[in-house]
């Protein structure tokens, strides 16, 4: 038994190595970069990776936020599978997207991610490497794939942001655009150049980032994604005090505070509407103001975990948020 | 001996009744926002027709939309989750027996998880209902397939429902749960009142008074099957009609219960045992003595739940395992020779 499955695994790296022989025509050669070797290999959440031999060719990307940071780095040509979506891509890489093969609605079993014959498994949270989704970094570093979590989604002391900051994503940038040996600087210039252009709301108001839940609510809290798009227009989050990056919050305190806004996540599963109508039909909540006078701003869920669409979402917001007017 | 525990019995049941008034009125005052005593007492007081409320409309909200249906939720759930699991003790002579026992909560689970998950047009506590009564049925058929229903078969025989029941509940979570969704379902899993508010109240209690009571006015008739089915024949019950129908109600509360707060563990299971030891084994005491007890408990649970990591709240059937598994480990040292 060990024997054979030696031998599969031989069968996959050949296969691995030929699709690899078979694809690198297609795929323009990367102009070498200037990166120097020692930006190729580094510490991510813990796991050390070194893409200094040769860049990626086939990539798997779990979660919207690293197929949507590969698109954004013009690498959508090196997906050979995505998986666990959280939604639509913006219209700027609509037609780049519907190019990829969807692997997986929810996070993919091992076994759907090595028939791909991936070289590297990109992935939006550390939970997607475990033995029940895509298989755990160690055994898939057995395999020859290697993985990559988006820094801003580590969990561990010492790897999660103490409070995620845009230099925390241009990193993220950095990086990602290092181990493919490409440039990152027309992208890091084009977030640089449209966070400088967000308006900051000087009304001073608070605001409830209401991501899920109904009886329990699951709301941004102050170290993460929300708390960081919420600092960048103006709002005063009023759950930043929970030093997590998302919380399990309670309505007391909800109607307690009587947020000027509400930032309501929209995803298929949980629209905003559905969201709304929680708001409205819970007698207490009824009764905030922001409920009462429909101050809503909403952010899709693709766009509200920390990634390369961290700074159009903050953009949009102060858009919805110079419209609300508060008498 | 006899007229000196009816007296204990009636101290016992005086004392609690005003615990349990007293653990409403100050529960009320707990919580995360900075209403002060006086302001909640005085919106409840002005609901009911006593004085004018000072209070903001918001503010107003969180005592008698959010902290009171969920006190009195609490109140009425721990009550019927002690009657329930006193009568399976005594229906399975099992002291180990729990108002989930038989299937009834997995079933229950998976009823409420139908209508949660899968858009069923049931009323949640009806489709919770249904499971339990489902499961309760498919335990007895199962067990009285085995031979004469004996407690022991019909315990095993609910673990096999149970275990099923629960399979095709995670069967229905795997399949319909996308993206995040998985938070609305956890929440109620493992117990949480934190959905409660008036309709909630209105069920738990109408559960009560439609199974609680006549159960607790059957204590008569479980204090002769506590010495088991032939001296209950003896006594002129019929022991098979009336063990159907002592087990239909437990599952029409135990059903009701569910549907409102999850499952949540452990009350149902220690406290008819701390009662028992306050005032012996007879049911016509034991039974209301454990919902006071239950009512008592569980509303203390629950604050702790949502003001001690406030602002964030905890599933409250992790505070009742937490308290609830060590006490049990005492009880059980001390009743060694019964296990």
């Amino acid at each position: 038994m060990p024997r054979l499955s030696r031998i599969i695994v031989l069968a996959a790296a050949v296969a691995v190595a030929l699709s690899g022989c078979a694809t690198i025509s297609a795929v323009s050669t990367p102009s070498p970069s200037t990166s120097t070797a020692a930006a190729e290999k580094f510490d991510n959440c813990g796991t050390r990776v070194d893409f200094s031999d040769a860049a990626p060719k086939r990539v798997i990307t779990i979660k919207s936020t690293s197929t949507e940071m590969l698109l954004a780095l013009g690498l959508g040509d090196r997906i050979v599978g995505t998986a666990f979506q959280d939604g639509p891509v913006p219209a700027t890489w609509k037609t780049e997207a519907a190019k990829l093969s969807v692997l997986s609605v929810q996070v993919p079993s091992q076994e759907v991610v090595l028939n791909s014959e991936p070289d590297l498994i990109y992935a939006g949270w550390e939970s997607n490497f475990s033995a029940d989704g895509a298989g755990t970094r160690s055994d898939l570093q057995g395999l020859g794939i290697a993985t990559y979590v988006s820094p801003a989604a580590c969990r561990e002391v010492g790897y999660q942001p103490a409070r995620l900051g845009f230099s925390d994503i241009f990193r993220e940038i950095g990086q990602v655009a290092s181990i493919f040996h490409v440039s990152d600087t027309k992208l890091l210039a084009q977030q640089k150049s449209d966070l400088a252009a967000i308006p900051r709301d000087k009304r001073g108001l608070t605001a409830l980032w209401f991501s899920s839940g109904s009886s329990t609510p699951y709301v941004g809290a102050g170290i993460g994604a929300p708390q960081l798009v919420m600092d960048t227009v103006g709002l005063k989050n009023i759950a930043s005090g929970v030093k997590e990056t998302w919380t399990s919050f309670n309505w007391e305190t909800v109607v307690n505070d009587n947020p000027d806004v509400i930032v309501l996540v929209d995803a298929t599963w949980n629209t905003a509407a559905k969201k709304m109508a929680v708001l409205e039909s819970n007698p207490a909540t009824a009764n905030l103001d922001a409920v009462k006078n429909h101050r809503y701003l909403i952010v899709p869920f693709a766009a509200s975990e920390a990634g390369v669409r961290t700074v159009s979402a903050a953009s949009d917001l102060a858009t919805q948020l110079a419209r609300l007017d508060l008498k | 001996m006899q007229a000196r525990r009816a007296g204990r019995v009636a101290t016992a049941g005086v004392v609690l009744a005003l615990v349990l008034v007293l653990s409403i009125t100050f529960a009320i005052t707990i919580g995360p926002s900075n209403v002060t005593p006086v302001e909640v007492w005085g919106s409840v007081l002005h609901h009911l027709g006593v004085g004018d409320g000072q209070l903001s409309l918001l503010r107003d909200g969180i005592v008698w939309q959010l902290r009171l249906p969920r006190v009195l939720t609490a109140a009425a759930v721990g009550a019927g989750l002690a009657i329930s699991g006193a009568v399976m003790q005594a229906l399975t002579r099992n002291p180990l027996a729990d108002p989930y026992l038989l299937g009834l909560s997995s079933g229950a689970s998976l009823g409420a998880v139908a209508v949660l998950l899968l858009g069923i047009a049931v009323l949640l506590p009806v489709a919770a209902f249904l499971g339990a009564m489902l499961a309760l049925g498919l335990t007895l058929l199962l067990a009285s397939s085995l031979g004469r229903i004996t407690p022991s078969r019909t315990v095993l025989a609910g673990i096999a429902v149970s275990a099923l029941a629960s399979a095709v509940t995670s069967l229905v979570i795997f399949w319909t749960v996308t993206g995040d969704s998985y938070r609305e379902i956890l929440g109620w899993l493992l117990g949480s009142l934190s959905g409660a508010r008036w309709p909630e109240v209105a069920i738990a209690f109408a559960a009560i008074v439609i199974a609680g009571l006549p159960i607790m006015l059957s204590g008569r008739i479980l204090d002769a099957f506590a010495f088991g089915d032939t001296s209950a024949a003896a006594l002129g019950i019929n022991v098979n009609s009336t063990r159907w129908i002592l087990l239909a109600a437990t599952a029409l509360l135990t059903g009701a219960m569910v549907s409102v707060s999850g499952s949540i563990g452990f009350v149902g299971l220690i406290l008819p045992h701390a009662v028992r030891l306050l005032v012996g084994p007879r049911h016509r005491a034991l039974l209301p003595l454990s919902a006071i007890v239950g009512a008592i408990f569980l509303i203390w649970a629950d604050t702790a739940a949502r003001s001690v990591f406030e602002p964030r709240e905890l599933p409250v059937g992790i505070v009742t395992a937490i308290i609830g598994a060590p006490i049990f480990a005492i009880l059980l040292t001390r009743r060694r020779s019964e296990v």
